[in-house]
Parts: C-alpha cells; structure tokens; sequence
C-alpha cells in the first residue's frame, strides 16, 4: 500500500474505483458533495425555503385524502426520522415497507414503535421467502458484490406501486448525501434488467413475487403517474446522531450498531461478503460522511476504518442456511471469480443516452438526482 | 465435551442445540462405554418417576453413573425430571431415585381448582447462595417450567434455587458436591438458560 | 409468580407463513425461519406452529422447515398439522419441539391421543378444538381445518380430551379468527370451568385490552395470538412483533386487582 493515496477532506482513497483527486488533493466524492450541498442549499435558509415550497406543494395534492405521500421505512436510523419529521411536518404519510424476509427483529421493532407511537398506517409488501432466497443466492453464483441489489430495486418499485395504489404523488425517502454519502458506483449498481439477467442466469424459481423494475415500468412511474421523488435530508440539517437522539427518546426506537445492519442480507453484504471477496470495506461511506459533517474528526475516522471488521459467525451460518449452501459451496463462492455489472445485461447504456431526458426528470423531482448523477454517465475508464 | 445420556427419556434435541448454540462441545450418547468416559454429564428427563429409574437400570447406567457422579466427581446436571430422580424418593412411583441428594420428590396439590397442575411456564427463581452454576444470572432471569411434582431436600445446604407456585415453595434448583439438578428447562429458556449452561459447561 | 403465557401461534402452508381470517383467505406473512429468529430475539414466552392444510392436502409435517424453527428456539414450541402416525409424533419430539398439537386426527381415532400421552406425558400433548357458533347460537366442532362439521360438542369433547390425556386445550374460535374484534369469551369460559387443564384462547385477539378481558372474564390460563403478531394493525401491513411488554403487564396488574 506504498502509493495509497487518502482524500484531505475524507478518508475515502485511491482503491476506491472511479476516485480522482483535485489540486488540494481533495476527492471527486466531496466535490460531488459540495456541489449537491450548494444546489440544495442544504442545512440553509435557502434549502429550507426549497423545502417548505415543495411540503405546501405536497399538502394540497393530499386535499380530502387519507394519505399524501408514501415514506420508505427500514427500521434504520434516516427513514425512522424522516417519518417522524413527515409528522411534525403536518404530513398524512403512509409508510412503506419492503420485507425481503430477512429483517432482524430490530428492524421490525423500531417500525412498530415508530409507526405505533406517531400513529402512523403501515403497508408492507412481502416477497415469496423461496424466491427471495433464490435471487440472493443467484447473486452469489454470478459472483458480483450487488448481493443486497434486489432489496434495494425492489424497495423503490414497492414505494412506486403503492403510492399508485393508494393514488399518492408524492414519495419521499429517507437517503442523506450528507450522512451517507454518495456510494461508490461501481460495486454497487443495480438495475431491472441486471437483476432479472442475473437470475435468468442463475436462479432455479420463477420470479413471480419479485417487485422488478422494468425500463418500461420505470417510465410509466415518471410519465403516467407523474410520480415525484422527494429526499427532505437533502434540504433540510441533518445528521444521524442528532436524528438517533429524538428517535431514543421520542419513540423508544434502538440503534443496532452500525449502516444497514437491521437486515440480515445487508448486514450479510457489509460485514462478510465485500470485505472477504471483494476487498471492500464500506465503513467509509459513512465515516466519510461523518467527517465531511463534522460529526468525527478525519484521525478518529481513520482510527475507526483501520479496525478490522468484526462479522458474527452465526450470520455466516444463517446465510448458509437461508440459500441451501454447503461449507465447499459457500467456500467456492467467497474464493470464486469476481464479476461486476458489465459482465451482464443492464439498462446502463440506455441511461446514458437519455442523460438529458433523465436530467430534466431529475430537476422536476421525477427521478432521484442521484440516480442522474450516478447512472447516466459512462464510468470512468468508460466510453 | 458434554455428554447428554440418552436414556429414552425425553427431548435431547433442544439441549444438544442450545449447546451448539453456545459452542459447547456436546454429544447424546445411550453407549456405556463412552458414558464411562465422560468428562461432564447431562441427564434429561421427561415422563414418569419410575419409568426413568428402570430405564436407567435397564440400560446398565446405574453403576456407571454411580462410579462416574460418586466416585470420579464428575459434574452432572439433571433436567426435570432429571433432577427429581437425584433425590431419594417420589410420591410419582415407588422405585428408589439414584439418592445423590437427600430429598423428596412429592405431587402438587391444591384445593382451588384454578391452580392449574402441571406448573406449566415461565417463573422467576431466587437464591441466596452464590454457586458456579448461578454465578451472574441476570437479576430479571426467568425460566420456562413443566411438571407436576417437585422436589424438597432434607437439608437446606443442598437447596440452591427456590420458586414459589401457587403457595407452594419448592426448590427450582439443588446441589450437592458435583451433583447439580434444575426442575426448570434452561434449553428452552432464552439468554437466561443459556447462561447458566454457559455456567455449566465452564465448571 | 407465574407470568400468563402469550403464545404466537403461527399459520404455516408447508414451507410458507401465512395468516387466515374466519379460517378462509390466506395471507401470505413470510419466512418461517427468520421470523422465529425475530421471536426469538423479542424473546417471547413460547411459540406455536400450525401446518394448516396439512391434513387435508394430505400432506406430512415438513421436518426440514420445523427442524430449522428448533435450531433457532430457545423456548417452549409446539406443533400442530398433518399429525397421523406415532412416529412422526415421535419425529416432531426428537428434533426439539416438546408439545404437539392434535386436532383433526383425535376426532378420527381419539386413542391416538392417550397413545401419545401416555408415552410422551401428558404435558406433551395439545388438544385442538375449533369452535364455530351456528345461526342459533350453538357452538360445533370442527375438523381438517374448518372444512369440516363434527358432530362432537365443544364442551363434552373437551372433558373427553382431558380424559384421553390431553395436557391443555387450545380453543380456537372460527368466527373470531383474524377479525380483530376479541376472543369468544363465552366458548373459552365454558371450557375453562369443565376441565382442569390449561386452556389457551385462541382467535380474535386485537389489543391488549383482548386479552386482558379473555384472561380475566373468559378464565383462561394462556393466550395465542395470530394477527396481532404479524400486522402492524388491522388491514395494514406485515410486520412480525409483540405487544409492548410493559402494557402487557399493566393489562395484568388489572387482572390480580
């Protein structure tokens, strides 16, 4: 590690894939930040404004209605908070909850006590455990480090279907740049076609159950019904301990430790499957995140991040378990080739070429911004 | 190594799983052979007084375990039915028990028929000693209980946990030397039962 | 003291979790496996498994999945569905499960449950009986998961079950099932003061509040609940949890009063 280079800013640093560092030695994650930061006007009297426009906005659409905007809720800290301030907001949510089955039981605890406590309705879209399972495993057999993907796609169709169903335009989503950062892109990608490619490929049950996202769905979200896509963490002040503070108290709601831990496949994802085959160690989206925020300085980071990560050998076990896996198999899969997403079918390309269609989309709130910023352009490397 | 003897009595599954569960090396074994060589044992027990006593003689356990409890020292837990059969005797039958421990054996009667026999679900236990097997058992433990009869010991050294059931107070744990016994079931009583197996299997 | 036993009592179809209402319309819940890790981690007092079509699609208890419920709980479990032959009784015990449930087959051949008790204990064995009440407000026994009208009557059968060596009951009201609207006190009382086992109340349970009245006015010694479990609330969505321990015991401290 002779040439590792670390960002001045953050402790994000040269293995990370796509990294590039400016003059001052700061990285191209933080200039996205800053830049976000600047156009949000996030934590400001300006993003503030930005917001209260688009809660009014949000109120009259929901007019005589039970509900006026759907709020994706795992358990974890961003989305518990962001339905607690949908509250106080003076919204009628309705949160949404995408079970891929294997939830622990503090995930589904702190959405009772949250949901029970603001007297909040809860719709929850369950897949088939079987199919769950078999796409999971699907994902291992490809050898790609997207394992938790599926959760991921499927959580943003099930918030897309349901506010559909109950007639709601507005979705909003508990995702902080500024807490979590802006993941790396290229272990992480996901689309409709590289999951049902994969599956194709890998998987035994006929996906039945399954929430996917097609090309064509995606536009009928956007286009047809018009569907917005509001992320109020990336207006208003936020930080995660501060949300963690009034969650303890307000709700009774309990921290389990850690980014994405509540759920077992993610948990699966951060504390075994990236660092024992691939190498990577995503503690430092968040760390990163914290010391852009102030919340930890970049030494204590950096003091955290060299720790190694401890994972619980009984998650190996369950996971083994869950996905019919024998020792030698689950061995072959961890020791096996490593693929990424350009070894499948994906939407990728097609992104790209409607960059300008997806920015529109982006600036009218229709799609996420960060999906503009991270899936219309080609990687770097890329053509 | 645990061995957990398997004598016909009862449901050894959910030992033998708690034990993994806690990466305590065990092992159920109905062998003589390998009974006389265990380091540490666990005797189950579901079903009735009499049947237990005789399936432990049918199976050429008595001397066994006499010498290994008796004479070797070695560390033995009894479970329910377990534990009754250390003691002396049992108003259930008329066999004699193994009578390690001093005690009786006697049914549960109540004159109010709301008093439900068996005592049948979770109770809290209380101690006044401090024991290996005890040592560090969370203030709030609590334990899942089935039976219908429970034990007494004549001497009050031997009497280690106590759990009261409508009036009646009985000894929920004993001991004497290396003998130990539980009328409640630790393989099904969450992190409470864990930890004090945890107790058993470090002595 | 002795806490009051609060029994989730879970609806399998095979490998599948399901929830009925009024025994009709099942709803899909989720993985068997990783919501018993789920009450495992709530630490609840005991768990009940039901295969509820097992009988009648003719189906054998599926020993991998309830293997798989044992290796994660570490608390009382019972299991009920499909239960015909001593040695898949046996099967069920072996691989930790300590109390079975038998409804359909005691109806067929009553000595099947003396067999099992005398062998196993009587602590061992559940007797189930599903309860529907007719137009003229008499209540029947039904089997093979409600498809089914006996000509038994709940009363009388229940002391005949105590009499074969059934350890406790578990009283399962078909009309209460899913609604949300409260167990059948009636049913459970009447039962409750014609035998001297345990009963458990099964069927109906919506708020704390419900079991509370089943416990206090129905005299009752367990709960099962069913919905309560697996929803957030009546018409909404999954969610697998437990009652607030500490209105639970509020709810009981109301009781001894």
């Amino acid at each position: 590690m002779q040439n590792l280079v670390v960002c001045k800013n953050c402790i994000y640093d040269s293995r990370i894939p796509g990294i590039y560092f400016d003059h001052r030695g700061i990285c191209n994650f933080c200039a996205q930040i800053d830049k976000l930061e600047i156009e949000y006007g996030t934590g400001t009297k300006t993003g503030e404004e930005k917001f209260n426009q688009i809660l009014s906005v949000i109120k009259l659409s929901g007019n005589k209605k039970k509900y006026d905007c759907v709020v994706g809720v795992s358990g974890g800290t961003d989305s518990s908070f962001l339905l607690y301030k949908a509250k106080e907001w003076g919204l009628k949510p309705l949160a949404v909850h995408y079970d891929n089955t294997w939830n622990s039981a503090i995930a589904t605890e702190n959405i009772r006590k949250v949901t029970t406590k603001l007297n909040i309705d809860l719709f929850t879209y369950v897949i088939d455990n079987k199919e769950a399972d078999d796409i999971f495993k699907s994902f291992l057999l490809a050898g790609v480090p997207e394992f938790d993907a599926p959760t991921d796609l499927a959580f943003t169709q099930v918030l897309r279907m349901t506010a559909a169903k109950f007639g709601v335009k507005y979705i909003l989503e508990g995702h902080s740049f500024r807490a979590e950062g802006i993941s790396p892109q290229q272990n992480n990608y996901f689309d409709g076609k590289y999951i049902k490619d994969i599956h194709n490929k890998y998987g035994k049950v006929l996906m039945k159950t399954y929430p996917l996202m097609t090309f064509y769905q995606f536009m009928k979200w956007i286009l047809v019904y018009n569907q917005k896509f509001i992320r109020p963490l990336w207006y208003i002040d936020y930080s995660k301990p501060m949300a963690r503070e009034i969650l303890i108290k307000e709700t009774g709601w309990q921290y389990y430790g850690g980014h994405h831990l509540e759920n077992r496949a993610a948990s699966f994802v951060h504390t075994i499957y990236h660092p024992q085959k691939f190498g990577i160690d995503n503690r430092n989206w968040g760390l990163s995140a914290e010391v852009r925020a102030g919340v930890i300085s970049r030494d204590e980071a950096l003091q955290i991040y060299n720790m190694p990560i401890t994972p619980d050998p009984e998650l190996v076990e369950y996971v083994k378990k869950r996905l019919s896996l024998s020792d030698k198999e689950y061995e072959e899969i961890l020791n096996g080739e490593k693929r990424t997403f350009r070894d499948f079918k994906t939407y990728k390309k097609r992104f790209e070429r409607f960059r300008l269609f997806f920015k529109l989309m982006a600036k009218m709130n229709l799609v996420p911004m960060s999906f503009y910023v991270k899936y219309c352009f080609p990687l770097p490397g890329e053509k | 190594m645990i061995t957990i003897i398997d004598y016909g009595m009862g449901n050894l599954g959910s030992i033998y799983n708690m034990f993994k569960h806690i990466n305590v090396e065990s092992k159920i074994s109905k062998d003589t052979d390998e009974i006389s060589k265990a380091e540490k044992i666990l005797l189950p027990g579901v079903g009735s007084f009499d049947a237990a006593i005789e399936r432990i003689r049918e199976n050429g356990l008595k001397e066994i375990l006499d010498q290994k409890v008796l004479v070797e020292k070695v560390p033995i837990l009894g479970i329910c039915l377990g534990m009754q059969i250390l003691t002396s005797e049992s108003e259930e039958g008329n066999l004699e028990g193994l009578n390690w421990i001093s005690g009786r054996t006697k049914k549960f009667v109540f004159a109010d028929n709301h008093i439900k026999i068996p005592h049948m679900g979770w109770n809290i236990v209380r101690s006044s000693k401090t024991n290996p097997l005890t040592y560090n058992l969370a203030e709030d433990s609590r334990f899942y209980f089935v039976h219908s009869y429970y034990v007494k010991v004549y001497e009050e050294k031997n009497s280690l946990l106590k759990t009261t059931y409508g009036g009646i107070e009985f000894d929920s744990a004993i001991q004497k030397d290396n003998i130990w016994g539980t009328q409640f079931h630790p393989e099904k009583s969450h992190k409470f039962g864990m930890k004090l197996l945890e107790n058993f299997a470090k002595i | 003291m002795l806490r009051t036993r609060i029994i989730p009592c879970l609806q399998l179809i095979d490998q599948s979790l399901v929830k009925t209402v009024q025994f009709k319309k099942h709803n899909y819940i989720g993985d068997p496996i990783n919501t018993v890790r789920i009450f495992n981690e709530l630490e609840v007092d005991e768990l009940c498994f039901l295969d509820i079509r097992a009988t009648v699609e003719k189906r054998e208890p599926n020993l991998k999945i309830l293997t798989g419920i044992a290796n994660e709980c570490f608390m009382p479990l019972s299991y009920g569905g499909g239960l015909r032959d001593f040695e898949t009784v046996k099967k069920i015990f072996s691989i930790g499960f300590e109390k079975v449930v038998i409804n359909s087959f005691a109806v067929e051949k009553p000595e099947f449950i003396k067999k099992v008790a005398e062998h196993f204990g009587n602590q061992a064995v559940i007797g189930s009986i599903d309860v529907k009440k007719n137009i003229l407000g008499r209540y029947n026994v039904y089997s093979k998961d409600g498809t089914e009208k006996t000509k038994l009557e709940p009363i009388e059968w229940a002391k005949k079950l105590e009499e074969l060596g059934a350890g406790e009951l578990l009283i399962t009201s078909m009309d209460n099932d899913g609604t949300w609207e409260g167990f059948d006190i009636e049913i459970n009382k009447k039962i409750a003061n014609a035998v001297s086992m345990p009963i458990i109340a099964n069927g109906g349970a919506g708020s704390i509040e419900h079991i509370g009245e089943v416990l206090l006015k129905g005299t009752v010694n367990a709960v099962a609940l069913g919905s309560m479990v697996v929803y957030q609330k009546k018409g909404m969505g999954v969610l697998i949890n437990f009652p607030d321990k500490e209105q639970l015991n509020n709810e009981f401290l109301k009781i001894k009063k």
